[in-house]
């Protein structure tokens, strides 16, 4: 079954007097439990193809379906509902909130969901993902008191968190060691293989794109299979 | 245990993070919301202490010496110490007009602290017991007798007194000593602030104390008008009739300090719009502020499933804390300002006449809904453009 269908999608942003063309005539089909990566040089569209798929910004051209339902014909909080509930999105820069610890930055999503979880489920399953991110002893800790890796790893977490269908992760390993780097990828894949959570991967490393059960390539703003 | 994270708990951690700017906005919202209870507080004061003395009167017209309206008027309603005469033979002739159903009249005569007397500077009211109509009510409930000649009662906020409830002790006044017997009830009007005895005494203190009145002379008529008589025609038939006289229907009494008020009145509700519009600016300046320095964060809690609404009751609780805060401290200290000696007005000063505790606390709750609006108003732009933040676009800014 079709998890994520693009039709044509392009996304112009305007640039001083002229325009800039990031996605250009992108059209795919995932299906749902696929592990999809997709490689490319900075500058080349993928972040702004994922945040399109994962219903940031409005394409200029084409559409997004997400299990036959057209994305953006859906009215805001529809949208919003979409990314709190069916989509999971690991962004390429830290993204805690400082004012939180880890595990009510985990639990974040869980506010904005409805119905809610109860708040005892909700703390399980953060201490539990958190465990699974390898930071089961520092559920309290502030993000200024986690290293960086540490803090990909609860955004990480907290990206699981609703059990999304689909997780749309950019760059999720960037500033990772070796070691973490190669944690986070198992994890992924573990998730992928046991839920069946489809993932759409965006990396510049050559190795991890390659564990993917399907690659990508990025260029210019178009979308070309590997 | 970790704390959930809810819309209200992040809007009051957000307003710790910047503790200065939270409270440059609540104080600009206090004072505002402050001198509006001071503003309201003081109009309704003043109005409703000249409404309660016309009325607790118990007269339809105040017959003063031509020219001498304004004097009366001052006593009456502002409490002040003034003396002025006329004829006692006046009180037959305004008897006689047609309309006029009973008459009394009273002497006032002023103390001054160290001059003439004893006492400070106070109002000593001399009055005929048999007709009187206007301090009787007040005395039977009190005393339950008339006064005898050498007795005197005084006002309960009378210079005299201060609250002293005095009774039984003996003040000298123009050289006679008076015997206190009681101390009035407030009442809220002017009689509070004089010493009343009987007009037996007068020849007495005209004798010894040397006051500035002459004998047979007497400082103001209250008539009553028979039923079916219009006030104002009674009034205008004595004005026509007895030129050494001004008659004033009691509805006319203070008019001219309701007029100063209504100017006192236009000059707050001027600066109060002033004052409300550089708070809204105020607000509208820091939530713009807010807005751009939290633009990346509303941008990630859209991105995780925050909906526009979530967004605007985040803002909008922050808005409300800081708004309702302000204008709670506003409102109290606008009352307490409101209800101490306000020295700057002489019309404040003189008025006797408190708010009930429901006008006090409506005038504090219209100051705290009005504060709090201000503040939502301003930060409203803000807010609306916040809340459409598109995700993607503050999260590419990065």
């Amino acid at each position: 079954m079709a998890c994520l269908v693009a039709e044509g999608l392009g996304k112009r942003f305007a640039v001083g007097g002229g325009g800039l063309r990031a996605v250009e005539d992108v059209s795919f089909t995932i299906e749902s439990g696929e592990f999809v990566s997709i490689v490319g040089h900075s500058g080349s569209g993928k972040t702004t193809l994922l945040s399109i798929l994962g219903g940031m910004a409005r394409p200029s051209s084409g559409r997004v379906l997400f299990e036959g339902a057209d994305l953006y014909s859906l009215d805001s909080d529809a949208l919003s509902e979409y990314r709190c509930e069916k989509v999971g999105f690991v962004f390429q820069f830290a993204s805690l909130f400082a004012v939180l610890t880890a595990k009510e930055n985990v639990m974040l999503p869980v506010t904005f969901r409805s119905p809610a979880l109860p708040p005892g489920r909700a703390e399980e399953r953060a201490s539990e993902l958190l465990g699974l991110v390898g930071l089961g002893d520092r559920a309290e800790a502030y993000p200024s008191q986690l290293s960086g890796g540490q803090q990909r790893r609860v955004a990480i977490a907290r990206a699981f968190m609703n059990a999304p269908a689909v997780v749309l992760a950019d760059e999720p390993t960037g500033d990772l060691d070796e070691q973490t780097e190669e944690d986070v990828m198992r994890l992924f894949l573990k998730m992928n293989e046991e839920s069946g959570t489809t993932f759409l991967m965006v990396t510049h490393n050559a190795d991890l794109a390659g564990r993917a059960g399907r690659r990508m390539r990025m260029q210019d703003g178009s979308l070309h299979e590997l | 245990m970790a704390r959930a994270f809810t819309v209200s708990s992040h809007a009051v951690r957000n307003l710790k993070r910047r503790p200065a700017r939270t409270l440059i906005l609540m104080t600009a919202i206090g004072l505002l919301v402050s001198t509006l209870v001071v503003a309201v507080s003081f109009v309704r004061r003043v109005e409703s202490s000249i409404r309660a003395t016309t009325d607790r009167l118990g007269a339809d017209l105040i017959i003063v010496p031509t020219g001498s309206r304004g004097a009366a008027e001052d006593v009456l309603v502002e409490n002040r110490v003034k003396t002025f005469y006329m004829d006692r033979a006046l009180i037959d002739r305004v008897r006689r007009v047609r309309g006029v159903d009973r008459v009394t009249a009273q002497t006032y005569l002023a103390t001054v602290g160290g001059a003439c007397c004893d006492v400070p500077d106070t109002m000593v009211v001399a009055f005929d017991q048999a007709s009187d109509f206007v301090i009787r009510p007040w005395l039977n409930e009190k005393l339950g007798r008339p006064l005898r000649k050498g007795e005197a009662i005084v006002g309960s906020e009378s210079a005299l007194n201060i609250g002293l409830g005095l009774t039984d002790m003996d003040a000298v006044l123009f050289g006679n000593t008076f015997r206190m017997v009681g101390v009035l009830d407030k009442t809220g009007t002017a009689l509070d602030t004089a010493v009343f005895l009987d007009e037996s005494n007068i020849d007495d203190l005209i004798r010894k104390g040397k006051p500035n009145v002459g004998p047979g002379s007497i400082s103001i008529v209250f008539a009553k008008v028979e039923k079916g008589y219009d006030p104002r025609e009674v009034a205008g038939r004595i004005d026509d009739s007895i030129v050494e006289v001004d008659a004033v229907p009691r509805r006319d009494v203070g008019k001219k300090v309701l007029a100063a008020l209504g100017d006192i009145n236009r000059i707050f509700v001027a600066f109060i719009l002033v004052a409300s519009l550089l708070a809204a600016s105020l607000a509208w300046a820091v939530f713009s502020g807010i807005a751009n320095e939290r633009a990346r964060e509303v941008g990630i809690l859209r991105a995780i499933g925050a909906k526009e609404s979530h967004v605007t009751r985040l803002f909008l609780l922050e808005v409300i804390v800081v708004g309702a805060i302000g204008s709670v401290v506003g409102a109290l200290f606008g009352s307490a300002l409101a209800f101490a000696p306000a020295r700057g007005f002489l019309v404040a000063t003189n008025v006797t006449t408190s708010l009930s505790a429901g006008e006090r606390i409506g005038i504090a709750v219209v100051g705290l809904a009005i504060g709090t609006g201000i503040c939502v108003l301003g930060a409203l732009l803000p807010i609306r453009r916040t809340r459409r933040i598109e995700p993607f676009r503050v999260l590419k800014e990065d």
